[in-house]
């Protein structure tokens, strides 16, 4: 296929003016100065762009607005330079590969869904424009004498076609390795981050730059705004800032023990996640739904969780938890794209009464006591606490002990998670080429389902991440959704595995 | 509730593999203790702890290789530990007398067999340096040791080892320069 791209190539070349000929050399000694990558590498860059060029020439486009889309100069100075920056993980991070075993791993995912199919090409460039601006995701995991880092990884980034289990882990042990992958399968551009690299917001704001970047390379025009980066400019220290270190610490601590909070009753699937599934929801019906009952659509969903979590189980007593993951950023603004995030657990027993709007209450009290600032502070302080004690034991003791910990204890504590980013902006014109968004959390150990959610235009989407074949939670999700007036279209994947 | 499928097949081989993957390693799970117990009714040398140190061997090699930093010199690293483990137990409990002299033989061996894979792979291999660096310090620290314990005539093989430990420090320090020390800094943090 390569050699056939450049073949194609230089029959193309050949047959160019003397003109012509002139600017295609003058726009690969661009390219020279722009990338300095090893001889293979660069090769692939090359033909990368080569590949680009030929397509735009074949559907149409100028030459010289076909070079001016995928100018080398665009690269800037990231291919130019050799790599000497690297990153202490933040202290969310720290915890993942020091938890993390083969099989299993914390990934999770972000969709953008075009209104065209995605033209593989161009998403590959438009992902080798985007690497330069985020800095800290172009890099390696490694491991120091006590903990991990990101080493900074000058190569080719890569897109890869979809065809495997959503969320699987990535294989991150080879030199120079990407914590993340870039995804594309019909008109979905999807990327799945390694969560030692980001955490959702920093993960949307990468897959808003790269959607960006492809949609500008497929020739739409938009006027920049203050929703997205722009992959062209600098970064800047404070976006890859651990800001864990920065924030005021509070002087009490809280812990992360809890009581172990009861599952679904379906069997833990093999494969997993076993299966993905979608509720694409109107988003002003759901809002409506929630004000319905003077709640938040995250309590709102919350409350239906815990109804149809009751509905997938068998036990009679004890209390369900859902994790709610806390944007830190909403209290100590930051631009950081690295993790910046806590977590809260909001408990309710299974003797519950089946009333939505006094779980809708009672929601609402735990969330405004749980998920304040005083108490994220706490945990914060607990976090820095317990980095600071580990921090002078050998990651070769750390690791087993670690891994076993949280093999132990794991996601016990939680009956199911609800992560909801929130509702995405874009410039418009951009927003116009894309129908909606998604975010997929990946695999619990023992948890039977993970939910999250994103909204973009008039389009809500709730993702559920099954562990069980048992199909009782999103039944029963489903049917009070519609029971709230809410018209639900599900989408999702085949089972995998059984 | 109708689902639209928007996901596309997935490819079996994945599914296959992790299977087949799965099967393996119960198997060694199972061979374990077997062999303790056939060892403990026949009676004789302890050879199951040879066999448990092979089947570790295997299992971290082979089953459940490195999430992180697996490449050439870490995979050459471990392989040399393993075998240098093997060596020393089959002399400890099947036939003694050799493991003193033939260990530090193996490690001096692996020593340069890594420093060759860092030299001809500069540029990549620099970003790889943790397990080569480990046995640089194991060589020294055992030459430090056979020194303060045994007479130069039965230590030789280790004071061999300890002074190409040093001299692959000094290669390594002399060639790569300020990468190295910026390397040492990555690797040793505690932020």
């Amino acid at each position: 296929m390569k050699e056939k791209i450049q073949s194609r190539f230089d029959k193309f070349y050949a047959g160019l003016t003397h003109a012509a000929q002139a600017r295609i050399d003058a726009f690969w000694a661009g390219f020279d100065c722009h990338c300095r990558l090893g001889k293979w590498e660069k090769q692939r860059l090359r033909e990368d762009f080569e590949a680009a060029i030929l397509y735009y020439l074949d559907n149409g486009v100028a030459l010289e607005q076909a070079l001016e889309r995928v100018a080398p100069e665009r690269l800037g100075g990231f291919y130019a330079r050799p790599a000497v920056l690297w990153f202490a993980l933040d202290d969310a991070a720290k915890i993942y590969p020091l938890s993390m075993k083969q099989n299993r791993m914390a990934v999770f995912r972000l969709s953008v869904y075009l209104r065209q199919p995605v033209v593989p090409i161009l998403l590959q460039m438009a992902l080798t424009f985007t690497i330069k601006r985020f800095p800290s995701f172009a890099t390696t995991l490694k491991k120091g004498f006590f903990w991990h880092y990101l080493d900074t990884a000058k190569r080719r980034y890569c897109v890869e076609e979809e065809h495997e289990i959503p969320c699987r882990p990535l294989k991150i042990s080879h030199s120079g390795s990407q914590s993340f992958r870039v995804l594309y399968y019909r008109n979905r551009i999807s990327v799945e981050f390694f969560h030692v690299l980001t955490d959702g917001t920093g993960g949307m704001v990468f897959l808003k730059t790269l959607a960006a970047e492809y949609l500008r390379l497929t020739g739409v025009q938009a006027e920049a705004d203050d929703t997205l980066w722009d992959s062209d400019d600098l970064p800047l220290p404070a976006e890859y800032a651990n800001e864990f270190a920065r924030v005021p610490h509070s002087e009490k601590t809280s812990g992360f023990v809890d009581k172990p909070a009861v599952q679904m009753s379906g069997q833990l699937a093999k494969q997993k996640p076993c299966r993905i599934l979608h509720f694409k929801m109107d988003a002003a019906a759901l809002k409506a739904a929630a004000a319905r009952y003077h709640g938040t659509v995250t309590v709102y969903l919350l409350a239906l969780m815990f109804l149809s979590g009751r509905a997938a189980t068998d036990e009679t007593t004890g209390e369900a938890s859902i994790q709610v993951p806390v944007n830190m950023r909403k209290f100590y603004p930051s631009p950081t794209v690295r993790n910046f995030a806590l977590y809260c657990g909001i408990r309710q027993p299974l003797s519950m009464e089946a009333d939505i709007p006094a779980l809708v209450e009672n929601i609402t009290q735990q969330m405004a006591e749980k998920a304040s600032q005083a108490a994220m502070g706490e945990m914060l302080a607990a976090t820095e606490q317990l980095v600071g004690m580990l921090k002078y034991v050998p990651l070769e003791i750390k690791q087993p002990v670690a891994s076993l910990v949280y093999g132990f204890l794991g996601d016990t504590i939680f009956s199911n998670t609800l992560s909801n980013l929130g509702v995405v902006s874009l410039p418009p014109a951009y927003a116009a080429e894309i129908e909606s968004m998604d975010f997929v959390l990946g695999p619990e150990i023992s948890n039977r389902a993970s939910c999250a959610m994103v909204t973009f235009a008039d389009t809500a989407t709730f993702s559920i991440t099954k562990m069980t074949v048992d199909p009782s939670f999103e039944e029963m999700m489903y049917r009070l959704l519609q029971a709230d007036g809410v018209q639900v279209r599900v989408e999702g994947s085949a089972f995998y595995g059984d | 509730m109708e689902i639209e499928i928007i996901y596309p097949p997935v490819d079996k081989r994945y599914l296959r593999r992790i299977g087949w993957q799965r099967i393996v390693k119960w198997v060694c799970l199972a061979a374990a203790p077997v062999c303790l117990f056939v060892n403990l009714c026949t009676g004789g040398k302890a050879w199951s702890v040879v066999v448990l140190a092979a089947l570790y061997t295997f299992w971290t090699l082979a089953l459940s290789p490195d999430m992180v930093e697996y490449n050439r010199i870490s995979q050459l690293v471990r392989t040399v530990a393993c075998c240098c483990l093997l060596l020393w137990l089959i002399d400890l409990l099947l036939v003694p007398g050799w493991a003193g002299t033939v260990v530090p033989i193996v490690c001096c061996s692996g020593l340069l067999a890594a420093e060759v894979l860092l030299f001809t792979d500069l540029e990549r291999q620099k970003q790889n340096m943790r397990p080569l660096l480990l046995l640089i310090v194991l060589a020294i620290a055992g030459a430090g040791i056979a020194l303060s314990v045994g007479s130069l005539a039965r230590t030789w093989p280790w004071l061999a080892l300890g002074v190409v430990g040093l001299a692959s420090l000094i290669a390594c320090a002399a060639v790569l320069r300020r990468d190295f020390l910026r390397e040492l800094q990555r690797r040793f943090h505690t932020k």
